[in-house]
């Protein structure tokens, strides 16, 4: 590693101004020349791992992978399971205000902030410094609990080939797509509330398959 | 500043001498609205559309998912899941992100879930496998003399690391498609890409190659 600050911190910015300053200075600095150097060799050589061959059965196997799924499936969302879709739905129901009571007893023992939910931010449609510090809180804390919970459910979800956990596994997929298209509308404006309602709710949605799966696991 | 082609349907402005790709990613009103309409189509459950979206990305795909997990047969079998996956929730796609981002973000997730069910770490050179030399397999610049210890290298990266590694610098994603891929912020893919850079160093200086990492 270069002995010279500059390297790491040109490097690190989002800056092609400093990069630029970084080549200047290293026809001065023998470690950051060489730093340069080396880091060019890896881009230079990187994209010789790209892989590409012919397959010409993929496509007709995903084809006939398509044909053997429901005949409903594409366009609407596992309508296979939708006659019985409301089981999930009223268990999920009946165990989120179990919790709710739950959290309203207990609550107290707590001693702490509570978490923020979709439904008590404000209704203006953009939020102040203020609570966007709370709503920030609130989805770290969000975070934080479905990273907990993910390690507890992680082994049975990874290993088990069960119906009901295949169904647990992609939902929480498309949970991650979710979550990952509102942090990226959020990047590019944080003080929104409604994309900051969205992605509470959908951490919440996150939180509560991920404890559906734990307690599945557990039984 | 030299405008190239980095992936294969938009240009990207090129001017950093890291070769990074910087604000303007040029895509036009006509491919937006392609993209628009290829996704009411997949939405609609059209299975031309898949195809289309198939033959569009799905070399890319090959690509990335044999980096991701070292085997060629591995490598089909995530695509034809990512594609199922697609399939099956296309109407519940938001439209907020493109389709083709969305498409490989389940991508990556689907090898990352294969690679955690089966257990193991990629294999290092991808070899050939049912029965086809491993000359089929063509490399960009294959000839390069870091390639092999890259790719060994590159393998014992962390799985971020590696994704974002082999997202931008393999095959040419932005850091804004990328975070939007991995459901990261853009400065976290750029940090990323920097600490796997400096891990490969490290791990290309412990094979003792880093005379040639420097040539």
């Amino acid at each position: 590693m270069s002995g010279c600050r500059r390297f790491e911190e040109a490097t690190r910015r989002d800056d092609p101004g400093a990069w630029g300053a970084l080549v200047a200075h290293g026809s001065e600095c023998a470690d950051c020349r060489e730093e340069l150097a080396a880091w060019e060799a890896i881009s230079h050589a990187a994209p010789g791992l790209k892989k590409s061959w012919d397959s010409p059965q993929l496509w007709p196997r995903i084809e006939a992978a398509f044909a053997a799924q429901p005949a409903e499936a594409a366009g609407s969302a596992f309508p296979a399971r939708r006659r019985f879709a409301w089981i999930p739905l009223a268990v999920a129901a009946a165990l989120f205000v179990v919790a709710m009571i739950g959290l309203q007893v207990f609550r107290p023992s707590f001693g702490e902030r509570e978490l923020l939910t979709s439904r008590s931010l404000p209704k203006n449609p953009l939020l102040t410094e203020g609570t966007l510090t709370e709503v920030e809180k609130s989805e770290e804390a969000y975070v934080a609990s479905i990273d907990r919970l993910s390690r507890l459910a992680e082994p049975r979800l990874s290993q088990s080939d069960s119906p009901l956990f295949v169904s647990y596994r992609e939902k929480i997929t498309l949970l991650d797509s979710a979550i990952g298209d509102l942090r990226a509308q959020v990047e590019q404006n944080r003080y929104n509330t409604h994309l900051r309602r969205e992605l509470l709710a959908v951490y919440r949605e996150k939180q509560h398959t991920l404890e559906q799966v734990v307690r599945e696991a557990k039984s | 500043m030299k405008v190239g082609p980095v992936s294969e349907n938009r240009l990207v402005f090129v001017g950093s001498a890291k070769g990074e790709t910087l604000e303007g990613e040029i895509r036009s009103p006509r491919e937006d609205s392609d993209e628009t309409a290829l996704r009411e189509r997949c939405r609609a459950g059209d299975v031309s559309a898949f195809e289309q979206l198939y033959q569009t990305h799905g070399a890319r795909m090959k690509s990335l998912a044999a980096n991701l997990l070292g085997s060629r047969s591995d490598a089909e079998d995530a695509v034809q899941e990512t594609f199922l996956k697609i399939y099956r929730g296309a109407s519940s796609f938001r439209g907020a992100a493109r389709l083709s981002t969305w498409t490989y973000r389940i991508l990556v997730n689907t090898c990352l879930d294969l690679r955690r069910r089966k257990g193991r770490a990629p294999d290092t050179a991808a070899p050939a496998e049912s029965g086809e030399p491993e000359s089929k397999l063509r490399t960009p610049a294959a000839d390069h003399p870091l390639r092999l210890d890259l790719e060994a290298s590159v393998a014992s990266l962390e799985e971020k690391h590696r994704a974002v590694f082999l997202l931008f610098e393999v095959e040419g994603f932005t850091h804004r498609e990328i975070a939007e891929i991995l459901g990261v912020p853009e400065g976290t893919s750029r940090g990323l890409l920097f600490e796997s850079k400096r891990e490969l160093q490290r791990l290309l200086r412990r094979r003792g190659i880093a005379g040639e990492a420097r040539a």
